[in-house]
């Protein structure tokens, strides 16, 4: 049912590689930091048992079905083969004449010091190994910036600190690639010239069979007709002769065109790549520049393009052909040339700013001039909003966003509103209790992933929006935080409404299970991951200390902790007055300092004794709306309140930019992807440009128990990200406080006595709004009750708050008349992606 | 610099352990007196080349004119040196006059001027030019780095020859493991391995001499060989003519170290390698044992690497601050060589290493004992043609910490070899730290503390047993026995562990007297009753 939970313990990247079996498990153990320690895994499988047991649904995977989505699933899984096939020939380019020497034995097959280096290797920033693909940069390297563009656009960022960066080329990497317009032979010639070893021949035939057949045709909505597209005429002349496809085609100029396919060629002269091959960054500019910056903006560059045109009603069964021939389409919407979908009246606001990297993600968005579908990752407090809205603005067509909660609806709304110049009538919201839809015929409709997909009885209200959503073409779909929703969600969701572009957004493209590879072909490649030390250096989210503060267990809590069976042992571990004394001492210690201090926890038992006992307020999923928009409030207001203790639901929607430290107390145990959206909490922080300031990050473990086995799973992501996580073991000044609870061996006792006493049902985690646990399965509907209640009263508060800040601006009216007409008026980065190709 | 005046003062030392009589029978050789001239320091050179040509006695306080006042502890220091060694004799005193010991004035002189050396400087020997230098420090390398590398533990390296093996064993660079009889690198050891080769070199030599006296050799006779080896000329042969039989049977063992070559076990003459020739060197041309390896290695198999060509087509403008080339320079300063520095180029010495937080470390290092000495903390995962690629793991610390080598050694190991790139990381975050405090007493922090702190983590998690003496109280014949001792035991405060169920209780030893002294009165009360 729930397939969605994490399953506990890791497998994402084993799974998908199981040829690296001679190099062992160690291999893919990257995951893991430091403290990697394989005989202790088993037993934490072990004491597992007591958990569900999550299986993961059969894929389907037969060639019958028909549908759009089986189909993305078949490449998926060609490309899965593709990784391990590629793979297996790692090591079949050894000169005969290399001598491995002693310590070569110690790498087995990872020894490649027979590439030999080139000469000028010094000012080549880069090493492939050949045995799976692993490209490492040297990020102080004159050549890094260049090269890590390149390499974001190609490969998957493994690790980022501060030196030495990690990325690794893999089938999906270069079918995303492929789809923002890399060919073949500029990935591989450009690699070539960055790297400072040959790169080997096995990196080469694998790029080559990732990306000869795919991204190679492409079909596009012009004028409402459709077109199969491709730079290169063979291929074309192939699908032409192909006995299914080739009956298809319509014939418009030349009714003979047997021989010539090129029904509508839009010939440009390629840029002349004459150049120096020895001039490193001349070539990389040449290459990379023009794929992937849109500085320029002539039209020049555009390859010849060769195209024919198929019947709207064929459209499936080519889709279907040229998956069987293993030639893939890729969907681009030309937007502009569209026009039977009537246009929406939005523009960015003049005075809204676009950062640099939101450009350069959107830019590989649209990069020809048209709307690609994929995913752009971007860390919590980035800006990943901005990023949607500039992409709703660039296409110009209704839009349906798609988010987790009903909190976070209201605030795509708010957001829509306070950056673009769209009419507040124009954008609807559907949640459940608000079901009005927008008049004419254009507009913008924010909903829930829960209320799209959900398939059980609707009211007739809901009927009537979900037919409004099903009836009719939109231009645009914004999917947020994709990374919890499941892939049988998405499917749904994709089938039910018809968009021609799809974007989906997201901070962490990490999940436990293997869900994501689903991902990139229900949605598209992901187009850009930004990195996150490089946005905290430029002063774009805050700079975050983080701390792992350990905790023993006192010997009474870790006697019984011992006996317990894993369910128990969870409450004694997160229970533990050691624990709790360190949470005390730290809330105390922050607040004196000025900071305003998020607490967490999942267990919902420990954060209401937590909270109650240090006589602060919590939120946690049954609080009724009217108090959590109190404590909400008052947190960000009051002087007097400095500290709330949040549960599960605090993990995503809620936004408070006053919070600079956070103090995690339980955790959903080894999830990346949690550590990562509720560091996501503080990166936000208002002060983060003060001179020197730091938000503070403290996760709190109990020493020798299972949970500093999850705290290293869990930080696993971040700390690849360059965040280092500092240990405490000792925090000074914490035994004289004054106050200090638990402090006496009776109270420990007592305390003790409780939680032996509760049931083991309270050691659960929270079942929360998080569309993780409930949606689509119709788990506790009251809870999400609760959610959508409250979050139409969410809205008053945030739309207050924005005009306090000045965001509802006066401007607004003024550039509010004749928006559309006159071009300068235009927001300059619509204007270039939007006009750039209108001249002509 | 300052390992080089390390392994001086330790020869030093060892010579001034030597009783005077030994002494005195060491000084009658020039070679001896020149090589211990080579090593003393910079002012007792000085001082002794004032007086070897003088045949007066001289006031101490004349010498004492030639320094100013802050170089008075030096010139103590020089003159206690001198003195230990019995090189400089007091010769009447009030005033106090002095003298160099005739013994070694007489040889050293002759040393200077070429007089009757008796063949102490080694018996050269026509050639017939087959041995190149280039073969003997492929040879000298070999050596070396067998021993080396079988400290390391490197798998599928051939076992060095039995004096060898002994001689690790009994300097405690090694240990052998009672469970399998195997040799395991101790601490010493892994200190040993970090050293520059010619501090390696003497104190495998130092242990020589300290074993060779309890098997009755003449230490005289081995230093004698010892220091006449370090005057040799590289690619020249010498005649084993006029050597004493211990010396003979040296000969054997230093070829088995790689200082010495021979063509045939019997052969008459013997080449002495570069191993030896640094013995008494001044001038430092190597930094660290396997960066000399490297070199030598290089060397010798004529490895023309793309660098080499590249340097060559580009003129030399740069050649000798390149890390590799530098070495092979013969005559290159040494002070082009003092450290890890960048050079114009951007181009980093070999053995840079990088750690990242995330656990990760690269090291710049293709020399194959690098590579080896890091994998014995470092989970090593892919090997480039400059680079090495691998993890720091809890497994591979506990692995390193099981073999005796402290976190504090693996920290400093690590710090030493930083990357420039970190270095330079380190100071700018610690500008910044200043510019914004300045009084923060920050210290410049060049390995993520992260890393440091969860290395030294890892290692105080192997030292959470305690160790108590004492005693254990068991077979009770009553549940009430044993209730009564162990809360007699509890009272008294020397309990340290019971199981009532198993009716045992351990206690201190302290208090074990007072334990007993009361189960007897309690045993009297029964028998009584």
């Amino acid at each position: 049912m729930s397939e969605e939970i994490e399953k506990p313990n890791y497998r994402t990247r084993k799974s998908r590689n199981t040829v690296f079996s001679n190099l062992g498990n160690e291999h893919m153990s990257d995951d893991s930091p430091g403290t990697d320690d394989s005989d202790e895994d088993d037993n934490k499988q072990d004491q597992y048992v007591n958990e569900p047991v999550y299986k993961k649904p059969k894929t389907k995977s037969s060639s019958k079905s028909t549908s759009k989505n089986d189909q993305t699933e078949v490449t998926a899984h060609k490309l899965a083969e593709k990784d391990e096939d590629f793979l297996l020939e790692g090591n079949k380019d050894v000169p005969a004449d290399f001598v491995p020497d002693v310590v070569s034995e110690v790498f087995k097959n990872n020894d490649f010091s027979y590439l030999k280096l080139r000469p000028d290797h010094e000012t080549r920033p880069l090493w492939i190994s050949p045995g799976d693909g692993r490209i490492i940069l040297e990020s102080f390297s004159p050549l890094a910036e260049q090269a890590q563009d390149f390499l974001v656009t190609i490969a998957e960022p493994v690790s980022r600190p501060s030196h030495i960066h990690e990325y690794r080329i893999t089938a999906y990497s270069l079918y995303a690639a492929v789809s923002v317009g890399l060919e073949t032979d500029d990935i591989i010639s450009v690699l070539d010239r960055l790297s400072k070893i040959p790169v080997a021949s096995s990196i080469i035939n694998f790029i080559k069979s990732a990306t000869i057949s795919y991204g190679k045709v492409k079909l596009v909505i012009k004028h409402n007709k459709y077109f199969v597209e491709s730079t290169q005429a063979d291929i074309l002349q192939m699908l032409l002769r192909d006995p299914i496809i080739g009956k298809l085609r319509i014939d418009t100029t030349n009714p003979v065109a047997g021989e010539t396919p090129v029904a509508t060629t839009i010939e440009k002269e390629a840029k002349a790549k004459n150049i120096d091959p020895n001039d490193v960054s001349a070539v990389f500019s040449s290459v990379v520049g023009e794929k992937t910056l849109l500085e320029e903006e002539n039209d020049d560059d555009i390859d010849a393009v060769h195209s024919f045109e198929i019947a709207n009603d064929s459209v499936e069964i080519v889709k279907k052909r040229c998956q069987e021939i293993d030639y893939p389409v890729l969907e681009e919407y030309d937007f502009r040339n569209d026009h039977r979908n009537p246009d929406l009246n939005i523009d960015l606001k003049p005075s809204t700013q676009i950062r640099p990297y939101q450009e350069k993600s959107l830019s590989k968005m649209f990069g020809n001039g048209r709307a690609r579908s994929g995913i752009i990752v971007l860390p919590c407090g980035a800006g990943k909003t901005l990023v949607g809205i500039t992409a709703a603005c660039t296409i110009k067509k209704s839009v349906v966003v798609l988010c987790t909660s009903s909190v976070s609806v209201m605030q795509w709304r708010q957001q829509f509103l306070q950056w673009c110049t769209l009419q507040p009538e124009n954008c609807a919201v559907f949640t459940s209790d608000n079901k009005e839809m927008f008049q004419g015929g254009s507009g913008l409709v924010v909903s829930t992933y829960s209320m799209v997909a959900n398939t059980r009885n609707r009211s007739y209200d809901s009927q009537k929006v979900m037919d409004f959503l099903t009836g009719r073409e939109w231009g645009f779909i914004l999917l947020d935080e994709v990374h919890v929703v499941p892939a049988a969600m998405f499917r749904r969701v994709v089938s039910h409404i018809a968009a021609h572009a799809k974007l989906g957004l997201t901070a962490t493209l990490v999940r436990e299970d293997d869900k994501i590879s689903d991902l990139n072909f229900l949605i598209g490649p992901k187009l850009y991951e930004a990195n996150w030390m490089e946005l905290s250096q430029k002063g774009h989210i805050a700079n975050v200390q983080c701390a792992e503060v350990w905790c023993p267990m006192t010997a009474e809590f870790y006697h019984e902790y011992l006996r317990e069976n894993a369910r128990k042992r969870m409450l004694l571990y997160i229970m533990n007055p050691t624990k709790f004394q360190a949470c005390q001492f730290l809330i105390q210690y922050h607040e004196k300092r000025g900071d305003k201090i998020i607490v967490f926890s999942d267990n919902v038992y420990a954060l209401q004794e937590y909270a109650l006992k240090l006589g602060k307020p919590f939120i946690y999923g049954s609080t009724p709306q009217q108090e959590r928009m109190n404590i909400l409030q008052n947190f960000q207001y009051n002087d007097k309140i400095n500290t709330i203790f949040l549960s599960k639901v605090g993990d995503t929607s809620i936004d408070l930019p006053e919070a600079t430290c956070l103090i995690q107390i339980s955790s959903h145990y080894g999830s990346r992807r949690q550590e990562a959206q509720r560091l996501g909490r503080i990166l936000r922080a208002k002060r983060r440009n003060d001179e020197g300031f730091n938000a503070f990050f403290y996760s709190l473990v109990s020493k020798d128990t299972q949970e500093m086995y999850y705290s290293t799973k869990r930080q696993a992501f971040l700390v690849d990200q360059g965040y280092a996580f500092k240990v405490i073991t000792h925090l000074h000044g914490m035994e004289n406080l004054s106050n200090l609870a638990y402090s006496t061996a009776r109270e420990r006792r007592e305390l003790l006595q409780e939680v032996l006493l509760k049931n083991e049902e309270v050691a659960g985690i929270e079942l929360g709004e998080d569309s993780e646990n409930t949606v689509g399965n119709g788990v506790n509907r009251r809870l999400k009750r609760a959610g959508f209640v409250g979050s139409s009263k969410a809205v008053k508060g945030e739309g207050s708050l924005a005009g306090l800040a000045g965001g509802e601006d006066m401007a607004y009216m003024e550039y509010s008349s004749n928006k559309n007409k006159d071009l300068r008026d235009h927001h300059p980065l619509i204007r270039r992606m939007y006009y750039k190709n209108v001249k002509k | 610099m300052s390992t080089n005046n390390l392994f001086k003062a330790t020869v030093l030392e060892y010579l001034e352990g030597l009783s005077q009589n030994v002494q005195s029978r060491l000084y009658e050789s020039p070679a001896a007196c020149l090589a211990i001239y080579r090593i003393l320091p910079q002012l007792a050179k000085f001082l002794i080349m004032s007086m070897v040509f003088n045949h007066e006695d001289v006031l101490l306080r004349d010498l004492n004119k030639w320094v100013k006042e802050q170089g008075q502890f030096e010139f103590d220091e020089a003159i206690k040196t001198m003195s230990s060694l019995h090189i400089l004799k007091e010769i009447s005193k009030n005033p106090v006059q002095v003298n160099l010991n005739p013994i070694f004035k007489n040889s050293f002189r002759n040393s200077l001027t070429g007089g009757e050396v008796h063949d102490s400087f080694g018996i050269p020997v026509d050639d017939d030019g087959t041995i190149t230098t280039e073969s003997l420090d492929k040879y000298a390398a070999d050596k070396w780095e067998t021993i080396l590398h079988f400290m390391v533990g490197t798998p599928g390296m051939k076992s060095p020859s039995e004096t060898v093996l002994s001689l690790l064993l009994h300097s405690g660079l090694m240990l052998e493991e009672e469970s399998d009889y195997e040799l395991k690198i101790t601490n010493e050891g892994f200190q040993f391995l970090l050293q520059e080769i010619n501090v390696q070199i003497w104190s495998l030599l130092l242990q020589y001499l300290k074993m060779a006296e309890s098997i009755q050799m003449d230490p005289v006779e081995v230093l004698n060989f010892i220091f006449m080896l370090g005057s040799l000329e590289l690619g020249q042969s010498y005649s084993v003519k006029g050597l004493t039989e211990t010396q003979k049977k040296l000969l054997k063992d230093m070829t088995d170290y790689g200082l010495i070559y021979q063509t045939t076990f019997n052969s008459l003459k013997f080449y002495p390698t570069r191993l030896a020739i640094i013995l008494t060197s001044d001038s430092m041309t190597i930094r660290s044992a396997s960066m000399a390896m490297n070199s030598v290695l290089k060397k010798a198999a004529n490895y023309i690497n793309y660098n080499d060509t590249a340097y060559n087509k580009n003129n030399t403008a740069n050649t000798d601050a390149d890390a590799t080339n530098n070495l092979d320079k013969e005559d290159a300063d040494a002070e082009n060589n003092n450290g890890e520095e960048v050079d114009g180029n951007g181009s980093i010495v070999e053995g840079a290493l990088i750690i990242e937080t995330n656990f990760k470390l690269y090291s710049y290092s293709n020399s194959p004992l690098q590579i080896a000495i890091l994998g014995l903390f470092v989970h090593l995962k892919t090997r480039f043609a400059n680079m090495v690629a691998g993890q720091v793991t809890r497994e591979s610390i506990r692995r390193a910490l099981r073999n005796g080598i402290t976190a504090e050694q693996i920290i400093a190991y690590l710090e030493t070899h930083a990357h420039p790139q970190m270095v330079r990381l380190a100071e700018n975050n610690l500008e910044k730290k200043l510019a914004l405090d300045a009084n923060c007493n920050e210290t410049l922090e060049i390995l993520p503390p992260t890393v440091v702190d969860q290395i030294k983590l890892w290692q105080l998690e192997l030292d959470r047993i305690t160790n108590y003496d004492g005693y254990l109280y068991s077979t009770f014949d009553t549940t009430e026995e044993y209730q009564q001792l162990v809360t007699y035991a509890n009272d008294i405060g020397v309990l340290i562990w019971k199981s009532d169920r198993k009716k045992v209780f351990f206690i201190e030893n302290e208090g074990n007297s007072q334990v007993v002294e009361y189960a007897k009165r309690l045993l009297s009360r029964k028998d009584s009753i």
